[in-house]
């Protein structure tokens, strides 16, 4: 008897943790999001919170700035990522030096920095009377202020999408590198025997490797900025605002009534995270790209 | 020959620099500064002012550190207890629906954490848990608790069971297997998942503000109002100041682990 | 005493559709080990052999049967209560610990102070020819001598059996050679009962007071090195013993004759009728000189040397004789003046035969 149950003996105290904070949250915002709420008096089930939901117009804008923002993130990111990866992948090469591990911390060092910081040095950077501003207007580039374009709190998005560029480059080349450093120098001397280039050895033999755990990364990249909050929330603007940042408002900013929409929100985020997720989780175990990773 | 690795290494250092080194350059100088107008690429006047606030003045800092990382390792100490359990039982037992069980432990990584946490908020509030350190450390255990099980499994897995056996043979019972065979072998894998813990628990601010409710003030609490339209000077202090707790913290516990394994010799991946 | 004894003892795996696993069934299994005595199980890979060794060790519940020791029953009881040790095919040496805390492992986990631990630790590295290596890591020591130090380990805490999985297989012959030497000695000096898994002949036949022979799950024979090599129960045993020349026939009214008729010769009356197969070993063909007299105990057989070939110290000739191709030892001296495409008469007697079943 103990023997059968101690597996799941061991197991319960990690899932009933998980279950009970994390589960039961959610249950618990489900429940409130279809207007069960005991607390105001409120018992019934009813859809009204989705179907207002779905009626509004700073959903959807919301949602398509939420998209339009994780796509040009995850997409910058995954070519500054395979640039990384790829010069440190040639540096590894061409020299055998100890210096390389140096390299990978400090390239590396943008993932240890926390995201509201992060926010920050791109508030910093690229306001309109940030850093770069005032080296363009140096360079006379630009005579006035007004004449730096609005990156930063901007309704486009553009300072949410540098600050995760930025954070989450190291990421996909931390993902890539493994798949990279598998690619054996004779591969090179082979490619180099049939004539082919820097360029060509680069188009014909490294992109192809690294390319599954590139889209996976850059996907893991899309699903992440998806569901953030803190940079949004310091780098975007009121109207339209992100997913989870357009939820936070409607759940502090209204009253208790407005408390079912904003859990709402809540529950298509996660149903659309876990579709993208699943995504993600089928093609990285069909292409098995978590294999050199772990 | 030697000509184009140096014309790598230098490419590769104006990479590294537009990409990690630049970014910082506003941080630091603005911390710096004592006024700052456009279109002087360097400040007019340099002063330790807002140094002297963060770090000496009576604005709390310290409070919020110690608090952050009160709260950090908390929860990673809960963490620890919670995944070396769930981590045996994912690799040496046989389980029915395996996935299932993978399935719950690692789903906070996909779905964000702040959903369950506003969902749960009114209960928190009705247990008397908001405001305190105590529902903080809970809030932050869903976002924390399934890196650090999958950094030991990782790390659990390749450790062939033919230790343990060897080790039941000399007549070692379960826990002097655990703690004399397995745990050595774990050793980087929980420090690898702490860390992670760590760094992720040190940045959480939607959570902290959601359950804290503004009254158990971690560093990115405190923080916030400076940033998002504070005087500047102060902010750029405080977020160098933050990142140097993470990137400190992290170093720390990395050489804490070498040092140990220096001691009593590394050769684990021997095995 | 304290005698093993392994009673109808029996495991059956399924086919599990995740792992490749094809079912396999260790069939019941009924064998004695004396209290002293060296024995080894003999068998290719996959012959359930190592199965039969966890299953006595502990680390595998059986489906039935029993293990006991001396007069109790040990088969509910966990391995690291058994009080056994084990070697196993790598060294298994933890890499944290020096070599002298990995010889007191066992003796710690007993309870046993530090001081007396240590003590017995470094008396048995002496035995082992490890004398002053006690203060270095694992990595630090050859393959040869990991394995070393895993034997000192095991036998420190003077188990009550010790079992052994292959435990030479993974190092180079050389080495093999010297550390089957030294097991040899040592178990001569401990006389400790030993239970010792190999795939290779040679390495049983030096070390073993007594083989069983498995093949597919089964306990095939059980018998002194000498027993089962001169006279083995059965085709397969022969098979995997590595000898040569099995001939299928037939006994009827008292003869054997092969398939096709060309050999043929009586048999005594012990040997029931049916079919039969013959094994002829190598060294007990000679070279016959034709005007010998031909004796009635010896059988003679005419053929043609298809191939010579020097091997340390003697002769392996291949004699195509009819519709069989026999091998056969020659002396230098006998193989002088013998050359392929000769004729060659062969005799070997009557009583060097064996006949054996499927």
């Amino acid at each position: 008897m103990w023997q059968k149950s101690k597996p799941y003996l061991l197991l319960l105290p990690a899932i009933g943790t998980i279950v009970l904070l994390f589960f039961g949250g959610l249950f618990d915002g489900l429940l409130k999001s279809l207007g069960y709420f005991p607390a105001i008096g409120e018992t019934g089930f009813e859809l009204t919170a989705y179907t207002e939901l779905f009626r509004s117009s700073a959903f959807w804008e919301s949602l398509s700035l939420t998209v339009r923002v994780a796509a040009l993130s995850s997409l910058i990111s995954a070519v500054m990522g395979a640039a990384i990866a790829v010069s440190l992948f040639m540096l590894n090469e061409s020299a055998k030096s100890r210096n390389t591990q140096l390299w990978h911390r400090m390239f590396q060092l943008p993932l240890t920095i926390p995201h509201l910081v992060g926010g920050y040095i791109i508030v910093l950077l690229f306001m309109q009377s940030g850093f770069m501003s005032k080296i363009f207007a140096n360079f006379g580039w630009i005579g006035e202020i007004q004449e730096f374009p609005v990156l930063v709190n901007d309704p486009f998005g553009w300072g949410i999408i540098l600050t995760y560029a930025w954070k989450e480059a190291p990421f996909v080349s931390l993902m890539i590198y493994p798949v990279l450093s598998r690619i054996h120098r004779s591969w090179r001397d082979v490619s180099r025997v049939y004539g082919a280039g820097n360029w060509s050895f680069i188009r014909e033999i490294v992109l192809p490797a690294i390319l599954p755990a590139w889209t996976i990364a850059a996907f893991i990249v899309f699903v992440f900025t998806f569901s953030a909050f803190e940079v949004p929330f310091l780098l975007g603007v009121t109207y339209p605002s992100m997913l989870p940042v357009y939820s936070y408002q409607l759940y502090t900013s209204g009253t208790l009534a407005d408390r079912p929409e904003a859990l709402a929100v809540n529950i298509v985020l996660a149903a659309l995270t876990i579709l993208l997720g699943l995504v993600v989780y089928y093609f990285s175990k069909r292409w098995n790209v978590m294999k050199g990773w772990d | 020959m030697n000509k184009k690795p140096f014309l790598l290494k230098t490419t590769l250092f104006i990479l590294l620099f537009i990409i990690i080194g630049l970014p910082f350059i506003p941080l630091v100088l603005s911390s710096l500064s004592f006024g700052w107008q456009w279109p002087h690429i360097l400040p007019e006047s340099f002063s330790f002012r807002a140094w002297e606030y963060v770090l000496f003045g009576s604005s709390g800092t310290w409070q919020a550190v110690w608090m952050s990382l009160l709260i950090a390792f908390t929860v990673t100490a809960v963490n620890i207890l919670l995944a070396i359990p769930a981590a045996i039982a994912l690799v040496r037992h046989q389980l029915r629906a395996k996935w299932l069980w993978e399935a719950i432990l690692f789903a906070p990584i996909v779905i964000p954490p702040f959903v369950a946490v506003m969902g749960i908020h009114l209960t928190f509030l009705r247990l008397g848990l908001t405001e305190t350190i105590w529902g903080v450390v809970l809030a932050h255990i869903s976002p924390t608790l399934p890196y650090v099980v999958r950094a030991i499994i990782i790390s659990y897995s390749t450790l062939s069971v033919d230790w343990e056996n060897q080790a039941r043979m000399l007549g070692a019972g379960p826990v002097s297997r655990f703690y004399y065979v397995v745990l050595p072998h774990l050793l980087p894998g929980i420090a690898a998942g702490a860390s992670l813990s760590v760094l992720i628990s040190l940045s959480q601010y939607l959570i902290t503000f959601i359950i804290g409710s503004g009254q158990v003030v971690t560093l990115p609490i405190l923080l916030f109002p400076f940033i998002s339209g504070g005087d500047p000077a102060v902010a750029s202090a405080y977020s160098l100041l933050f990142a140097g707790i993470a990137i400190v913290t992290l170093t720390v516990m990395d050489t804490a682990l070498k040092k140990y394994y220096q001691n009593k010799k590394t050769a684990i991946e021997k095995g | 005493m304290s005698d093993l004894r392994i009673i109808n003892l029996e495991k059956q795996y399924s086919q599990t559709p995740k792992k490749k696993n094809p079912a396999f069934s260790l069939k019941p299994v009924d064998l004695t080990i004396n209290e002293g005595e060296f024995f080894s199980l003999l068998g290719p890979s996959g012959c359930g052999k190592t199965t039969l060794l966890k299953l006595v060790a502990g680390l595998v519940q059986p489906d039935a049967g029993e293990i006991w020791i001396g007069d109790a029953n040990i088969t509910a009881v966990p391995p690291e209560a058994r009080r056994f040790a084990m070697v196993f095919q790598q060294s298994l040496l933890f890499p944290h610990m020096t070599v002298e805390d990995n010889v007191g492992f066992g003796l710690k986990m007993q309870k046993i102070g530090k001081k007396q631990r240590l003590a017995q630790a470094r008396d048995m590295l002496v035995h082992v020819g490890l004398d002053g290596f006690g203060s270095r890591f694992p990595d630090q020591l050859s393959g040869g001598q990991q394995q070393r130090v895993a034997l000192a380990r095991a036998l420190v805490s003077n188990p009550r059996v010790l079992l052994m999985d292959e435990p030479f297989s993974a190092l180079d012959p050389g080495l093999r050679e010297e550390m089957r030497d030294l097991l040899s000695r040592i178990h001569k000096e401990f006389r400790f009962t030993v239970l010792f898994v190999t795939h290779d002949r040679e390495e049983a036949f030096h070390l073993s007071d007594r083989i069983g022979v498995m093949s597919e799950g089964r306990l095939l024979q059980v018998g002194k090195a000498k027993d089962i090599y001169e006279q083995p129960e059965s085709k397969k045993v022969a098979r995997f013993l590595g000898l040569k020349n099995i001939i299928e026939g037939n006994v009827a009214n008292g003869r054997f004759a092969s398939m096709d008729q060309a050999i043929e010769f009586p048999v005594g009356e012990s040997i029931k009728s049916g079919a039969s197969y013959m094994v002829l070993r190598p060294e007990m063909l000679k070279a016959a000189h034709r005007h010998d007299l031909q004796s009635p105990d010896s059988l003679y057989l005419r053929g043609t040397i298809q191939q010579l070939r020097f091997n340390h110290g003697f002769y392996t000739a291949t004699v195509q004789v009819e519709g069989h191709q026999l091998e056969s030892h020659f002396s230098n001296q006998e193989a002088e003046g013998m050359a392929v495409g000769q004729e060659i008469l062969l005799v070997v007697e009557l009583d060097a035969i064996h006949l054996t079943s499927e």
